[in-house]
């Protein structure tokens, strides 16, 4: 693989442990196998953003593909105010905000919510993943839709409303619906661990 | 609990990103579609290249400048051979020597050529 901006003498250790934000110059650089190591890194953070969204796996990747094209097409404008993933994350909200206003997808996204589980996953905390994604499958498409925008990719009320043609009034009463939903499935199952762990 | 706790929560369940086990192999396919966008821009930059070349080719021999390229050279050539011949003594000079304008501009193609490699060699070691 070509690597225009990676130093003589960088190898695949180095980068795996270098900062982001030096991934992010080499890769502004035309640093590909940079670029690719962010990919390693973040990629799965912001596949699984946009299927909370409400995305079917296969579109999830395919969206999460197409944002980090994006990113790497516009990675000068990345200053690094705040991290890469959640700026990477943004652009794939974005994404699928657009293609969801396009397709009208909310109808499908909400049949499809009980083929969200992926048998694939590797790392701990499982157990409150499952929680928040067995959560989120409760919710109406848009509420799920309006709440990952805002709590997964960090979008502001105003910044949803506009990703996904809505008026701002009625994606804040997503959010506040969402979050009393999730709030009543999440609370008594976190109540429960935490009294067992009190008891050891 | 309070909203803003809660959404706090909400907030740090989200940032808890699985890491899936296909991580590598979907890196690999971002990098084939990188690739693949290279390689149709790099088509593209070519052949726009090579029409624009051909054009401008047409251009530059219908427009009659080789012929004024050949005596340009032609009186150069004699310039500097009769420049010469004032500055150096005639034993220094070959027998017969004379300044072509094709000669010249050789030279100063050869010239270009090795300024080229030059700035070259001097970006690379910068």
């Amino acid at each position: 693989m070509p690597d225009g901006g990676m130093p003589m003498g960088e190898t695949t250790a180095s980068r795996a442990a270098a900062h982001d934000l030096d991934l992010v110059a080499l890769a502004a650089g035309g640093g590909r196998e940079a670029f690719g190591e962010l990919v390693r890194r973040h990629g799965s953070a912001v596949r699984s953003l946009v299927r909370r969204m409400g995305a079917q796996p296969a579109l999830a990747d395919d969206i999460a593909q197409d944002a980090f094209l994006a990113a790497f097409e516009r990675i000068a404008e990345f200053r690094g105010e705040g991290t890469f993933q959640a700026w990477v994350k943004r652009i794939a909200a974005r994404l699928y905000a657009k293609r969801w206003r396009r397709e009208a997808i909310a109808r499908r996204a909400a049949e499809a919510l009980e083929a969200d589980d992926d048998p694939r996953v590797t790392q701990s905390g499982v157990a409150a993943r499952i929680d928040l994604d067995q959560a989120l499958a409760s919710l109406g498409a848009l509420e799920r839709l309006c709440v990952s925008l805002c709590y997964g990719a960090g979008l502001s009320h105003s910044d949803a409303a506009e990703a996904l043609g809505l008026p701002l009034g009625t994606v804040k009463s997503h959010v506040k619906r969402g979050l009393d939903k999730l709030k009543a499935r999440l609370a008594p199952a976190q109540t429960v661990r935490d009294a067992e762990e009190a008891n050891g | 609990m309070a909203d803003l706790e809660f959404e706090d929560r909400i907030d740090r369940m989200f940032a808890q990103a699985p890491t899936f086990g296909d991580a590598d192999l979907f890196a690999l396919r971002l990098d084939e579609r990188l690739n693949r966008g290279w390689t149709a821009r790099r088509m593209l930059i070519g052949g726009l290249g090579l029409a624009g070349g051909l054009v401008g080719g047409a251009q530059v021999i219908g427009s009659g400048v080789i012929s004024r390229f050949d005596e340009i050279s032609a009186q150069s050539g004699r310039l500097l051979t009769q420049r010469l011949s004032e500055v150096a003594p005639f034993d220094l000079l070959p027998v017969g020597f004379a300044v072509d304008g094709q000669i010249l501009w050789m030279s100063a193609a050869l010239a270009a050529v090795a300024i080229g490699f030059a700035v070259a060699r001097a970006v690379r070691e910068i």
